[in-house]
């Protein structure tokens, strides 16, 4: 009996803890069960990459190359002209992300720091180019491009999208935390606006130039439905058409493909190691201010 | 002289730092967007002759099963994953938002890697799971007992829906996330801190702060994920080819096939400005539904 109001008053307190586990629990397991299944597929690239042809559809299946195969990269490096291919997804995604910066940078902060006529007009243009969804103009952008001879050259698809609405306003979001005062004494001491642009602007928003450029650069290394009608000719493709291009033939080597794969993948993944700040951040300030 | 000069570069630098996004925005994207309208009215093969044949492409479209199918398929496919890739990223993101989770950056990273991964190089893996009789899946659930005869994940007009859904799913849960987590962070705490103190439950708290207070964002989210359906284009070309029997078809494919595969170039712009329109109605549609319920 003595116990009785001991029980009764520690008993709210105690109860929680047992279900709050369970919850905390179960919390936990979800998250690294989606976290596994996020993985798991470029796992199983990797792994595949490994195998020989026939081991990649086993029942049961195995889990790691008994051999690993490193000869299916080589093969890639020696036949498939795999290097070729790098440098040309390096060369376009490099060049279209410098270009893009200067472009939106240069647009986001005037349209953030500078009052001028048509100021709204314009910037209500900008917003509803966004509107457009590319993939309803590739027809008269194709005719254009043979006009201006860009079929088959790696600037048709650099400069495509290189000034692109979400990166204008993107700086301009961020050019608008740059403080006035400053701009206005480079002014008195005789900087041209150009100047301001290059020795205040830029170094002010390294942080949303790191964010931008990582962004752009991911999205075109990615690009795959422009790059697919403008570069024909196997010498001009990029990694993500190379690796489509294994698939023809009689047998498709999805050895090589998942070879090709992971190499595709080797410059996201360091990105995602060593920029996930900028990547992430970039991604969640947008979302916010947009 | 230079008084002069400095007025000039001082009045004309707003507009010169905006004039290369004009110049690349008529020469890539208003002339080809006006210039569509034209190439819809005629019939061209891509060669040198144009016929124009006035507003016969369109009454094909109108007439052209495949044309209503792709956006059926759309339609389909953003069922499937839509509201239930929604409702994870919430979970997930209202978990990664509160204090007591630890390794935050850790999931935070792993869920938003398979969006930056190559799509071709994703779409090719989820191609081997998915393959035939000794895909990586089937043996799995054979093994786990769950099927005796393989699925054909890739070649049943069901289940290739379902294939391309999910890996639309993969590539865009964590992205949603991050988006929906953004959203979270921008809700202040102290509306937490009185709601707990006037006796909330965490749950009510959920739905009645929480939720609310995110709706701009999850109203973003679902539009993106229309859009996004709508113009699917490396998941189906890599995965089903668009197969089988069109099932996943989506219309950026089909505008591809009908121009750079059957040549019908302006068959294929009359398809694209179908298609730009129908989306002008889907957005505008959504954002009024979830204005009117306010």
């Amino acid at each position: 009996m003595s116990s009785a109001p001991i029980t009764a008053t520690t008993s709210p307190k105690k109860s929680l803890k047992p279900r709050d586990l369970i919850n905390k629990g179960l919390a936990y397991l979800l998250l690294i069960v989606i976290t596994f299944a996020s993985l798991f597929p470029l796992l199983w690239m990797i792994s595949s990459s490994l195998k020989e042809r026939r081991d990649i559809f086993l029942n049961p299946p195995m889990w790691i190359p008994a051999n690993p195969q490193w000869n299916n990269f080589t093969q890639l490096f020696t036949e498939r002209a795999f290097g070729t291919v790098l440098y040309n997804s390096f060369f376009i995604a490099i060049l279209h992300t410098v270009l893009a910066l200067f472009f939106c940078t240069l647009a986001g902060y005037a349209f953030a720091k500078y009052t001028f006529k048509f100021q709204g007009i314009l910037f209500g243009i900008v917003l509803a180019s966004m509107m457009v969804p590319s993939e309803t103009t590739i027809i008269p952008m194709f005719e254009i491009y043979r006009s201006f001879g860009l079929i088959d050259n790696p600037w048709g698809v650099i400069v495509a999208n290189v000034a692109s609405a979400f990166g204008i306003f993107f700086m301009r979001q961020y050019s608008a935390g740059i403080h006035t005062e400053m701009l206005e004494a480079s002014r008195i001491d005789g900087c041209s606006e150009f100047r301001i642009f290059t020795s205040i602007v830029l170094p002010n928003l390294r942080p949303a130039l790191a964010s931008l450029g990582i962004i752009t650069f991911v999205n075109q290394w990615n690009n795959f439905l422009w790059p697919l009608i403008v570069l024909r000719s196997p010498s001009e493709q990029t990694i993500s058409l190379a690796i489509r291009t294994l698939e023809s033939g009689a047998r498709t080597p999805y050895e090589l493909i998942m070879a090709g794969s992971v190499i595709s993948i080797i410059p996201l993944l360091l990105i995602v190691l060593l920029f996930q700040k900028q990547l992430i951040g970039g991604l969640m300030d947008g979302a916010v201010k947009g | 002289m230079a008084s002069k000069w400095w007025r000039w570069q001082q009045k004309s630098a707003p507009y010169l730092f905006i004039s290369p996004f004009f110049v690349l925005f008529g020469i890539f994207l208003f002339y080809p967007f006006l210039y569509s309208f034209y190439l819809s009215m005629v019939q061209w093969n891509g060669g040198k002759t144009k016929t124009f044949v006035g507003m016969d492409n369109f009454k094909r479209v109108i007439q052209d099963d495949v044309f209503w199918l792709t956006i059926e398929n759309g339609l389909i496919i953003m069922i499937i994953y839509v509201p239930l890739m929604l409702l994870l990223a919430t979970l997930v993101a209202v978990l990664l938002n509160s204090n007591w989770v630890k390794g935050k950056g850790f999931f935070r990273m792993s869920l938003f890697t398979p969006n930056i991964m190559a799509v071709v190089a994703v779409a090719f893996v989820f191609s081997i799971m998915l393959n035939g009789d000794n895909g990586l899946i089937n043996v799995i659930l054979k093994q786990l007992g769950l099927i005796d005869v393989s699925i054909l994940w890739l070649d049943s007009p069901v289940w290739a829906r379902v294939s391309v859904a999910a890996m639309v799913f993969y590539r865009w849960m964590g992205y949603n996330m991050i988006l929906i987590l953004a959203g979270l962070q921008s809700i202040p705490k102290d509306i937490y801190e009185s709601a707990y103190v006037d006796g909330a439950t965490p749950f009510q708290v959920l739905i009645r702060i929480t939720l609310p207070l995110l709706k701009k964002i999850l109203v973003f989210c679902v539009i993106l994920s229309t859009l996004g359906s709508f113009g699917l284009f490396t998941e189906p070309f890599v995965l089903t080819k668009g197969g089988p029997l069109n099932s996943t078809t989506t219309p950026v494919l089909l505008i591809y096939q009908e121009s750079f595969t059957n040549l019908n170039f302006g068959y294929a712009s009359a398809i694209a400005i179908m298609f730009f329109f129908l989306m002008m109605i889907f957005t505008f549609i959504q954002m009024r539904v979830t204005r009117d319920n306010d």
